[in-house]
């Protein structure tokens, strides 16, 4: 089942028939209850007019008047009979209607009881009788007994109900047809932005737009929140690549040129020293570039990272690293402080700053993380002697650092820089509580 | 001093081995995880130069399987790609330093005297005992001031003797740590050394800074002066 929408069409479709079979099954069976709750009703009518018409004489006769009040007594073949039976199950009376057509005998009945039966006939239809017993005080010997049976013919009443069948069959097939109907169009509308996000993503990928702009329902702005996430940090990592390699390509023909240059045989006294000194140069160059491609950034769906882990291994891996410097290092990290972005960044960018905080302290390093509403801070700090304020940009800005080089914190910040900026953070330098530098880097949102 | 390096390319490894013996230590080589291992754990190496990219078993496994043998000498990891992730970690792995490549040699020497004085428990480049004084970095020495002039053995010599100061070093392992693998350990080429120092150390016999234990090698004596 491929289609969401065929899933939904046959799981609505298959609930309805059930709904609408019990329910009409249901309805059926009401309806022949009371059908025939009024088919007795109507029969015990015609038996009390009966005994309201029927006499008994003093010698015990039972006399039945000509006519009686329903017509269609009279008419043989009407559908509807009436017959008297004595106590021994003699018929003593029958009703006109019945010349052609006797009904069966009902039997003796207890005096006051009643009994209802359809009877099957052989050739189709059937009947349906009512019969009463009664006793009829002649003042003699206990009174005489009798049994008053009216029939009717099923036919009527099976029409009845056949034509109910009918039309509830029409209603409920029109209902269903319906429901059906306004459900396809409630699919419709609701797959409908899916449908958009279909064409959107086409139109993404022929590169007639960069995002999906549309507003979307709230059940799928996780999903499109996420994919414009992963196509922002797919193109970004495109053009961090792109950058890279230019950048790279353009550093590096000034070294060349101070390289082809110092091959004038006039200043071959100088070789040696210019060669080194570009080739260090050119080292800083590709060390740098490599380190900024290598930043991927905020990237969608990724795993969140603990920092306090992290921090804790860089931490460690330097105390080892700067044995002789007795340094103290403080870590103000709590447990659950989660990184939501690429875990080899965040090493990059503890690993810079808190190696440089090991280089220039005297003894002091303080490494601290917290969360600030939706942002992730993070500070190193130690107590050396710190960046002068006229130095803090040039220190950050790589086109300074790369070419004229400032001493000391190397290309450390100039990667670190990049790495925040790569997750839309900011960067600060300033005086510590500890007196020397510390570095503070934001991530909102990360 | 006996170096360990494991490095798989030839022009650079040539370059190490070269340098490193012109500046008196006694070297190893190998050109892949395997034969590294199987150098180090035979080997009586003092420091190790371990590159982390290696054919077959890598550095980080090669550092790894050193510490599990109980093999405690210092090593120093060689990196290309110099990401933090590499050197956390190569030093977890039981690394001491890392180096990024590439870089000077110059460096990488002083990274080596410095783990070096480390495993002896040094935490100055200058060794000074009281009045003999013997700087790491420079390869002098200086008797109450005044220098001294040793040939190139002789300082390789004091300078075991000093890093281990106040152990006893029997002539087996100073053979094996100053010289390479083809020296011939009968001949008595250590006492010959060890009186010329003793000669030029202590002239008047009054320092006695090289003891001699009868039968079990030799000692410092001179205690190391506190920085």
């Amino acid at each position: 089942m491929r289609s969401l929408q065929a899933r939904l069409v046959l799981a609505a479709s298959l609930v309805l028939t059930v709904f609408l079979g019990v329910g009409g099954f249901a309805l059926d069976r009401s309806f022949h209850d009371s059908a025939k709750t009024s088919v007795r009703q109507r029969l015990q009518a015609h038996v009390y007019a009966l005994l309201a018409a029927a006499d008994v004489d003093s010698r015990g006769t039972l006399h039945m008047p000509a006519s009686l009040s329903d017509e269609r007594l009279q008419r043989p073949g009407s559908g509807l009979y009436a017959q008297v039976e004595g106590a021994g199950g003699a018929v003593l009376w029958r009703s006109a209607s019945e010349l052609g057509k006797q009904i069966p005998a009902a039997g003796p009945l207890v005096p006051g009881r009643w009994a209802f039966a359809r009877l099957p006939a052989p050739q189709g239809g059937g009947l349906f009788m009512l019969s009463f017993g009664v006793a009829w005080d002649t003042g003699a010997d206990g009174g005489q007994r009798y049994t008053f049976t009216v029939a009717e013919d099923v036919a009527a009443y099976q029409a009845q109900v056949d034509r109910f069948r009918r039309s509830l069959v029409i209603w409920l097939g029109a209902a269903a047809g319906l429901l059906l109907l306004v459900q396809g169009s409630i699919l419709r509308w609701s797959l409908a932005p899916l449908r958009a996000v279909e064409r959107e993503l086409q139109a993404v990928e022929a590169g007639a737009q960069s995002r999906l702009e549309g507003a979307y329902p709230r059940e799928l702005k996780g999903l499109t929140g996420h994919l414009n996430a992963l196509l922002e940090s797919e193109r970004r990592q495109l053009a961090r690549y792109r950058d890279a390699l230019a950048d790279l390509a353009h550093s590096l023909k000034t070294p060349l040129a101070v390289l082809r240059g110092a091959l004038d045989p006039r200043r071959r006294e100088q070789l040696e020293s210019v060669v080194r000194e570009q080739a260090d140069r050119m080292n800083t160059i590709v060390d740098y570039q490599l380190q900024r491609a290598a930043t991927s950034g905020r990237t969608a769906l990724m795993a969140p990272v603990n920092v306090a882990s992290v921090i804790e291994r860089v931490v460690n891996s330097l105390h080892k690293v700067y044995r002789d410097r007795d340094v103290q290092a403080e870590l103000r990290v709590a447990d659950d402080i989660l990184f939501h972005g690429d875990e080899d960044d965040l090493m990059e960018l503890a690993g810079n700053l808190a190696d440089n905080a090991f280089k220039w302290c005297r003894h002091r390093v303080r490494v601290s993380a917290h969360r600030e509403g939706q942002s992730l801070l993070l500070a190193v700090e130690d107590d050396g002697p710190g960046i002068p304020a006229g130095q803090r940009d040039r220190v950050l800005d790589r086109g300074g650092r790369a070419d004229a080089g400032v001493s000391g914190h190397g290309i450390g910040l100039a990667v670190v820089a990049d790495i925040v900026t790569a997750y839309g953070g900011t960067l600060r330098i300033e005086t510590g509580e500890l007196g020397g530098a510390r570095v503070r880097a934001a991530f909102p949102g990360v | 001093m006996r170096v360990l390096v494991i490095e798989d390319e030839a022009p650079l490894r040539e370059q190490l081995v070269s340098r490193l013996r012109a500046d008196g230590y006694a070297v190893d080589s190998a050109a892949d995880g395997d034969e590294g291992l199987y150098l180090g754990l035979e080997f009586p190496v003092d420091v190790g130069v371990v590159d982390l990219g290696l054919p077959g078993r890598s550095g980080m496994e090669v550092i790894a399987a050193l510490r599990a043998a109980g093999k405690a000498f210092p090593i120093l990891i060689l990196t290309a790609r110099g990401r933090w992730q590499d050197k956390v970690q190569g030093l977890e792995a039981g690394a001491d330093d890392y180096l990024v490549k590439p870089f000077e040699i110059e460096e990488l020497l002083a990274r080596l005297r410095a783990l070096l004085r480390r495993a002896g428990g040094w935490s100055q480049s200058v060794l000074h005992c009281d009045p003999l004084s013997l700087d790491t970095a420079t390869r002098t020495v200086t008797l109450a001031g005044v220098p001294v002039e040793l040939t190139s053995y002789e300082y390789r010599i004091l300078e075991y003797l000093m890093l281990h100061a106040g152990e006893v070093v029997s002539k087996v392992e100073l053979t094996e740590h100053i010289y390479d693998q083809d020296f011939d350990r009968d001949s008595n080429v250590i006492e010959v050394l060890i009186g010329r120092l003793r000669r030029k150390l202590d002239p008047d016999h009054a320092l006695n800074p090289i003891e001699t234990r009868r039968g079990q090698g030799y000692r410092f004596a001179l205690a190391r002066t506190p920085s």
